[in-house]
């Protein structure tokens, strides 16, 4: 009999888990009755170049370079990626005035917005419909037991590198095989010292006790 | 002969389980995730059979006003079905943008977003946008986790954004709800809100009932008694 190895069942079942997340995805709840949903799974070197843009945007954003640094540690072991995509537009025509707009019609007219982070305006259905296929592949991710943690900042650099194309909003879900969960308690990012300046900075009034009082 | 003290107290107990199934409902909502951990939606259990009859009674008020919004009748009489409607709010949509800058609603910052003039709140408008769709986006988690849930335990369910609307305009729900969608939920042995007919409004179980039981028999026994 032949005898497979803990490691490569381990990354076959993330693959079928992978799957799996695409299917919930697929048949998820939507508003209108309609599945425009894209969903693509990306691989270590798409992961590699994502990692690579986020952590560069540390300047403009704290939170994408976290996630760009934590992401080059987790393709170190079994993960996936999983970016979803929907269109702005609205073909819904709800006419709920939700995107700012009275009429779907007008929404649909209005001139479009570049950026890295997304097109807008955007419809904002569609946006929920979007992140409902999103949370039913989280939500099978959970239920199959692997580490799952939901992305905007990975999805966005996915976005910004044309990874996933003819799209304009996304969102991303990224699960993880590891030995321990990677997506919470992420402490090892930082030092003691750093997170009490950091704290400090951010709360000075923390440690202020009454103006005026005698300590 | 009267209905059997054990149906009695099957109904008892359906509506019981309605109670509880909406509680627990509203736990899966409620943990839900959020985008950056900030606290966004509540979400209130209707169960009343008055209070849903008065958000019925809005939706479909509300079916005049908007052309697109024929279908908010059909919505209320299948509202009318349910056993409890789970409302669920984005408290910082509307007032609280994510500030980061992501471009959803199109207005490139949010200091641009918060420069600009919202829809007036009156007839024909459900929700007074632009809303910020980062944040109200957290919705999507949790009317996901009360969908899940309800396949979960077995429960029918369906989703209007029409009783959402509705009871925005109602002042059920928080002051700040910028944007609100509901999930009404049914314990009975056919799910109401599945193999709707075209012109349910006007055809459906409650309006048969009236027209050939409620009108009918009664007409039929005068005569034939």
């Amino acid at each position: 009999m032949a005898i497979i190895e803990m490691k490569d069942m381990v990354q076959a079942g993330l693959d079928r888990a992978v799957e799996m997340m695409a299917l919930a995805a697929h048949n998820s709840y939507r508003f209108g009755n309609r599945n425009t949903v894209k969903c693509i799974s990306v691989g270590k070197e798409e992961m590699e170049q994502i990692a690579e843009f986020a952590y560069s945007l540390g300047d403009m954003s704290p939170l994408a370079a976290r996630d760009g640094r934590f992401l080059r540690d987790l393709i170190k072991e079994p993960c996936a990626l999983l970016i979803f995509g929907d269109k702005r537009k609205s073909d819904l025509n709800f006419n709920c005035g939700a995107c700012g707009y009275r009429t779907c019609a007008e929404l649909n007219r209005a001139e479009e917005m570049e950026s890295l982070t997304a097109r807008g305006p955007s419809c904002q259905f569609k946006n929920i419909s979007l992140n409902i296929a999103t949370n039913a592949a989280a939500s099978m991710a959970w239920r199959l037991g692997l580490h799952c943690r939901v992305f905007s900042t990975l999805a966005m650099a996915a976005f910004a590198l044309q990874i996933i194309p003819d799209v304009d909003v996304v969102a991303s879900v990224c699960v993880s095989a590891a030995k321990v969960d990677p997506f919470f308690d992420r402490h090892k990012f930082w030092t003691q010292e750093h997170w009490d300046e950091t704290f400090s900075k951010e709360f000075p009034t923390f440690t202020r006790g009454f103006i005026g009082a005698v300590e | 002969m009267s209905i059997e003290r054990s149906m009695k107290q099957f109904e008892l107990d359906r509506k019981e389980s309605v109670r509880l199934a909406a509680r627990l409902l509203l736990a899966s909502g409620t943990t839900s995730p959020r985008v950056g951990g900030v606290g966004e939606c509540t979400i209130h259990i209707v169960e009343d059979e008055c209070e849903i009859e008065e958000l019925a009674q809005k939706v479909e008020g509300m079916a005049e006003e908007n052309t697109a919004w024929k279908t908010f009748r059909r919505d209320a009489a299948m509202l009318r079905d349910a056993d409890a409607v789970l409302v669920i709010t984005s408290l910082r949509c509307l007032t609280d943008p994510a500030d980061i800058n992501c471009n959803m609603c199109g207005r490139l910052t949010c200091e641009y977003y918060r420069q600009v003039e919202r829809l007036p709140a009156g007839p024909g408008v459900a929700y007074t946008g632009p809303l910020c769709v980062f944040r109200a986006n957290n919705m999507a988690y949790a009317i996901d986790a009360v969908i899940q849930q309800a396949r979960t335990m077995g429960i029918d369910y369906g989703v209007f954004w029409s009783a959402g609307a509705a009871a925005m305009r109602m002042k059920i729900v928080p002051r700040d709800t910028g944007f609100c969608v509901a999930v009404a939920i049914s314990v009975t042995e056919k799910s109401p809100f599945r193999d709707i007919p075209v012109k349910y409004d006007e055809m459906n179980e409650r309006t048969m009932n009236d027209r050939i039981i409620k009108r009918l028999w009664p007409q039929f026994r005068s005569i034939y008694s």
